[in-house]
């Protein structure tokens, strides 16, 4: 009796200073507070910390009292979130928000017009907002969203194992058949000279959810481009419509089921998630692949691979050449990050919003953003640009203690800014094989191959019913596998049901999206 | 010649039906063992797997032992934001559990008592909500109103009383023969004190079954935590789990690395072992409750 | 509880009935006094009994008056917020929980009537009565084992190593499975390839996957659903086995007649628990294994909603889970009926 009524008190007791300690951060007054959902930098490393001067100089100079609300790691996690919080009225006054979501959240009037704000940003808009940034949030002739860069466009490559080809006395391919034979030398002439049967030509992985790149996605995207295939959509005015109708669609089917029934494709593509594709490459388990420049060269992604391979290395080809002629190692699209405020602010709040965001963009807001705080994350060198020297030990900002101080740099980095680029990706020199590696430098090779512009492929609809696209996606991997036989007559059925449950109004939905927004080409 | 079981204590006559029992019993129960150990084996090896790693998953399983790295351990631990999300976890439970039982208990003991009128609606009352689970989003609606979304008790306060747990706890209680109920009774004792004096002391071994089953399910909850709990601070283990595990970033900033040089499937790999070490500690704890002699009597059908 | 004095009442009230039957004119007004009289007795006499009953367990109504508030808040009100499945809703401020346009049945119809529909079903339902099938009977055959073992040793490793699966979530058991399944260097494909086959991508195989999903659920959950069984298993009263063994019986047949009646409540309490909620198969592991290829036998109804869900098709996503209650509630009573016909036990 004695030890549940001492639980109890406990338990009573841990009850109320939890509501204690939220009551007392209600009761705060002073500065206004501004409660943002934001994307860190690094999700597994936690928070910013209490101690970033970023806070205090808000406080101080700008009379705002930032409420910090992190995203979570995986974009489904982000979208539900995002659309739960909608649903119950908590959404935080300033969101870090996925186009596709925002898209169903501006039809319902959550987020607020801030069409006359750009004016109100000219550090900012020096460096972003272009047209196709302010289209990305375009809706019924007014803007409701910050697009601001998310990425490199381009930053993706075709990545050859350069030791093997060697091995084998082969030439870097540049056509279709060309690479489909390195790809079969790759899986049966032993290009490690290990004496064992253990690697393969192409290796890949199905990426999450992307619109403008259906299933199989990314990862094939350099071999779809051979058959003019790539991308979801066909965005020319005269010849517009879903990739999958496209007659040339199914000899790329034709292609791939040849690569899965002689071996040349690793089998774990089906199964593989993103880390374990990653690890794969590293273990040298197949020597053609698309890559992102960062992940492939940057020091801590390339050391694994430089200790297990040290006389291995990769470079970087344009995409093969089809049997029609065309090439493509994909859809390019300008990766965007929406930023809204949510509608029901006051007007107040709504410009201190933009304060604060403009702020963040230039100066001291920028580098507090970017890299951390002077002297503590980072020191300035000779040319004036922010370093993470080693005399800052862990705290420097790339470094275990120092990551947490650049979690906002989402909102600061504008990815086309060429300190930015170089610091991002230095050369270093490869701790086994000694050799000059840059992230930076292969950023621009990869930038320079045979690229497919589709402006705004990134906002087009998706279907009506989630089950048109699960439809697409099974319907193909049972091609893939042997479950459907590959034949005309079958492929014709399946596109025939395909567009009876919900293809074709999805294949229309687009087209007049297109057409309304000039994304025609 | 008897020989006696020490587990429950049956002494058992050595026949040769006794002896073949036994045997087959003893099979089965290594069969068992390997088919547990592989699984498990390779994830701890995993979990120490050194940064450059080649070679298939069944050398990676019995890689030699001196081969192996704690650099994902390391990581791990030195990482602040793991900390802070177990010691939040650690608080989730602990308040958990004690709501939990808090409720649980009085409820599955109202409900084994016999002769008490209205008893089968009440009852009807519970089983209803437990068959409809009408799924997250009228569950985060109600929380929201009630303003308890960024506070820890958003996480339990939903789940605290769970009808499968309670439905066995009164299962068990009803097991307990009615005739020590009976003559508590007589001697003038009202229900609160039957339960208290004659009713709990037996039933330590479902209580503490119970009240493991519900730290679990609060030490791995993550669908709650998602919904209701944005600020970073208040972030528990699961879902910190599930941003390394998952570890899909929105962004490509991959030339950070938030764990130093352990491979990825590692950190996985030693994350969750990690995760797991507060239910393998209180389990044999708890084993202990499990004696004979706890619950006098039979189980009645 | 029915006292002499009222079952005395009860008869004379039943002697009253056939005596009307066969009275005449003149005594019908003075019978039917008496008998109305006797009734109106009978009722305050039972009445009396009644509040009796309830002021003796009046603290059982103490007890339970925080359970309930507590369940009225937090299973009730979402019940009620559930209506949005008969609603357009599309947040709490913009329509509330009543505001939204009624649309009646019209999600339940998109439901019912959407192409997966019965793929859906039929895999739900497959994965839950196959899981049924095979780790209810092992888990309860694991927790007699664990009871049965003379060996010390023996017994607690496996005990502790048994419960440990459960621990480990899906996303680290999906890492396991690739490395025992996968199809260049899986162990299954070696020791396959080792004996001259063809090694099987089982992940993505339509045939292969649903005995992974439910084989490798059981190894994950056996050794813990066997924890309630050997608390059953603790309490059963040694002096039945005594009595049998001194009766001559072998310990198959102290199994077959006293262990595994003994605790039959438990079973029936855990397997009616389970028809109960017999719609929902597993949601973490499909979503974890399950890939295009395979989801024509991997898709169940949460998981499919919850791709609606990540869409923001609230009011779908809680059609479907009231859909699902409705057929969980039906399955229940059946068979919680026909549990108390057969064995004695029920839930209520």
């Amino acid at each position: 009796m004695k030890k549940t009524l001492i639980v109890l008190l406990v338990a009573l007791i841990a009850m109320t200073a939890v509501f204690a300690q939220s009551a007392t951060e209600a009761k705060s007054e002073g500065p206004m507070t501004i409660t943002m959902l934001y994307a860190a930098t690094q999700t597994e490393v936690g928070g910013l910390p209490d101690d970033w001067a970023g806070y205090q100089i808000l406080k101080d100079k700008l009379g705002i009292d930032l409420q910090l609300q992190m995203l979570p790691s995986a974009s489904s996690d982000q979208d539900l979130m995002v659309r739960a919080m909608a649903a119950a009225d908590e959404l935080p006054d300033f969101i870090t928000v996925s186009r596709t979501v925002w898209a169903d959240l501006v039809k319902q009037g959550m987020f607020a017009d801030v069409t006359d704000d750009f004016a109100k940003m000219p550090e900012r808009s020096k460096v972003m907002f272009g047209d196709s940034s302010k289209a990305f949030t375009t809706y019924n002739g007014r803007i409701y969203g910050f697009a601001t860069p998310s990425a490199y466009a381009g930053n993706e490559g075709l990545l050859i194992r350069k030791d093997w080809l060697d091995k084998l006395g082969l030439k870097a391919p540049t056509t279709l058949d060309e690479l489909y034979d390195v790809m079969y030398a790759f899986t049966y002439n032993d290009p490690d000279g290990n004496g064992k049967n253990d690697t393969y030509g192409y290796g890949a992985f199905v990426e999450e959810y992307v619109a403008y790149e259906a299933y199989p996605g990314r990862r094939f995207e350099p071999l779809m481009g051979a058959f003019g295939v790539e991308g979801t959509w066909n965005m020319s005015a005269d010849n517009f419509g879903l990739k999958i109708h496209d007659p040339a669609y199914y000899d790329w089917m034709v292609f791939f089921k040849k690569m899965i029934d002689t071996g040349v494709i690793d089998p774990n593509w089906q199964s593989y998630k993103k880390d374990d594709f990653r690890a794969a490459w590293k273990q040298g388990k197949f020597g053609i692949f698309r890559e992102q420049n960062s992940a492939y060269a940057s020091e801590n992604n390339y050391s694994p691979f430089d200790a297990n391979f040290p006389d291995g290395g990769f470079i970087v080809v344009d995409a093969p050449i089809g049997p029609t002629g065309k090439n493509s190692v994909g859809p390019l699209v300008e990766g965007f990050r929406i930023f809204a405020i949510n509608a029901d602010v006051s007007a107040e709040k709504h410009a201190k919003i933009v304060e604060m965001f403009e702020w963040m963009s230039y100066g001291e807001g920028y580098m507090l953003c970017g890299y951390g705080m002077e002297g503590i994350n980072y020191i300035l060198d000779a040319n004036g640009l922010p370093q993470s020297d080693a005399s800052l030990g862990d705290m420097g900002y790339n470094k275990a203690g120092g990551q947490r101080y650049i979690q906002l740099r989402n909102s600061s980095f504008n990815y086309n800014n060429a300190t930015e680029t170089a610091l991002r990706y230095p050369g270093y020199i490869t701790k086994v094989s000694q050799k000059y590696m840059s992230a930076g430098d292969v950023l621009i090779e990869m930038q320079g191959k045979t690229w497919t512009r589709t402006p705004g492929q990134n906002s087009m609809p998706s279907p009506e019913s989630a089950d048109v696209y699960t439809y697409y996606m099974q319907g193909i991997a049972e091609f893939l596998n042997g479950k459907t036989a590959l034949t005309e007559a079958n492929w014709k059925a399946f596109i025939e049901q395909f567009d009876k449950i919900g293809g074709l109004a999805w294949e229309k939905a687009g087209y007049e999206y297109a057409k309304e927004n000039g994304y025609l080409l | 010649m008897a020989k006696k079981n020490t587990y429950n204590s049956v002494a058992v006559r050595a026949t040769a039906a006794d002896r073949v029992f036994n045997i087959v019993v003893t099979i089965l129960m290594v069969l068992l063992l390997i088919i547990l150990i592989v699984p498990i084996w390779s994830t701890i090896a995993l979990s120490f797997r050194p940064p450059a790693y080649i070679g298939t998953y069944l050398e990676g399983m019995f890689l030699a032992p001196w081969k192996w790295s704690a650099g994902a351990y390391r990581a791990l631990l030195g990482n602040q934001g793991f900390l802070n999300s177990f010691w939040n976890s650690i608080k989730i439970m602990v308040m958990g559990v004690a709501t939990a039982l808090f409720l649980t208990i009085p409820m599955a003991y109202a409900l084994s008592v016999k002769g008490v009128p209205g008893k089968k609606w009440i009852t009807i009352f519970v089983m209803i909500p437990y068959v409809f689970n009408v799924g997250v989003v009228p569950t985060y609606l109600l929380i929201s109103k009630l303003g308890l979304t960024n506070h820890l008790p958003s996480v339990f306060l939903p789940v605290a009383l769970s009808t499968y747990n309670m439905i066995i706890m009164r299962q068990f209680f009803e097991g307990i023969p009615n005739d020590l109920r009976e003559s508590a009774f007589i001697d003038g004792c009202n229900d609160l004190q039957i339960m208290f004096k004659i009713i709990l002391p037996l039933s330590k071994a479902i209580i503490m079954t119970i009240g493991l089953y519900y730290a679990v399910a609060f030490w791995n909850d993550y669908m709650r935590s998602l919904l209701y709990l944005q600020k970073s601070s208040l972030k528990p283990l699961p879902l910190l789990l599930r941003d390394i595990l998952i570890g899909t970033s929105m962004n490509d900033n991959l030339e950070a690395n938030a764990f130093g040089t352990a491979p990825i499937e590692a950190i996985k790999a030693a994350s969750v072992f990690i995760s797991a070490i507060p239910m393998i500690i209180a389990y044999p704890f708890i084993q202990r409750y499990f004696t004979k002699g706890t619950l006098a009597g039979s189980v009645k059908g | 509880m029915v006292s002499t004095r009222n079952y005395a009442l009860s008869l004379e009230i039943e002697d009253l009935k056939s005596r009307l039957k066969d009275c005449s004119e003149s005594e019908k007004a003075a019978l039917t006094a008496e008998l109305k009289q006797k009734k109106s007795t009978m009722a305050k006499a039972e009445r009396k009994a009644l509040f009796a009953q309830i002021n003796r367990h009046k603290f059982i109504y103490i007890m339970l008056f925080i359970p309930v508030v507590y369940y009225f808040i937090f299973k009730y009100i979402p019940l009620w917020n559930a209506q949005i499945a008969f609603r357009d809703f599309i947040s709490l401020k913009r329509t509330g929980i009543t505001g939204g346009t009624w649309v009646g049945l019209q999600n339940f119809k998109t439901f019912i009537q959407s192409y997966y529909f019965w793929t859906l079903i039929r895999n739900t339902l497959m994965y839950s009565f196959g899981k049924i099938l095979v780790s209810l009977p092992l888990s309860i055959l694991l927790a007699i084992m664990i009871y049965e073992c003379t060996h010390k040793a023996l017994r607690k490793v496996v005990q502790t190593l048994s419960y440990l699966p459960h621990f480990l979530s899906w996303v680290i058991m999906y890492g396991v499975l690739l490395s025992l399944l996968s199809p260049s260097e899986g162990i299954f494909n070696d020791i396959i390839k080792l004996l001259g086959g063809t090694p099987r991508s089982f992940l993505t195989d339509t045939s292969a996957f649903p005995f992974i999903v439910i084989l490798s659920d059981a190894w994950k959950e056996i050794g813990w659903s066997a924890i309630i069984f050997i608390a059953a298993l603790m309490g059963i009263d040694g002096t039945l086995f005594e009595a049998a063994i001194v009766e001559g019986a072998n310990s198959w047949q102290r199994v077959r007649y006293i262990t595994l009646p003994s605790i039959k409540p438990v079973i029936v309490i855990v397997l009616l628990m389970k028809i109960g909620t017999i719609l929902d198969a597993g949601f973490n592991q499909l979503y974890m294994l399950y890939s295009p290829a395979v989801y024509s036998v991997g898709d169940i109804i949460d998981t499919w909603v919850f791709r609606g869900t990540i869409e923001g098709r609230f009011s779908l996503a809680t059609a479907a889970g009231i859909f699902k209650g409705v057929i969980g509630m039906t399955l229940l009573f059946i068979s919680n009926w026909a549990s108390r016909k057969f064995t004695e036990s029920s839930l209520f």
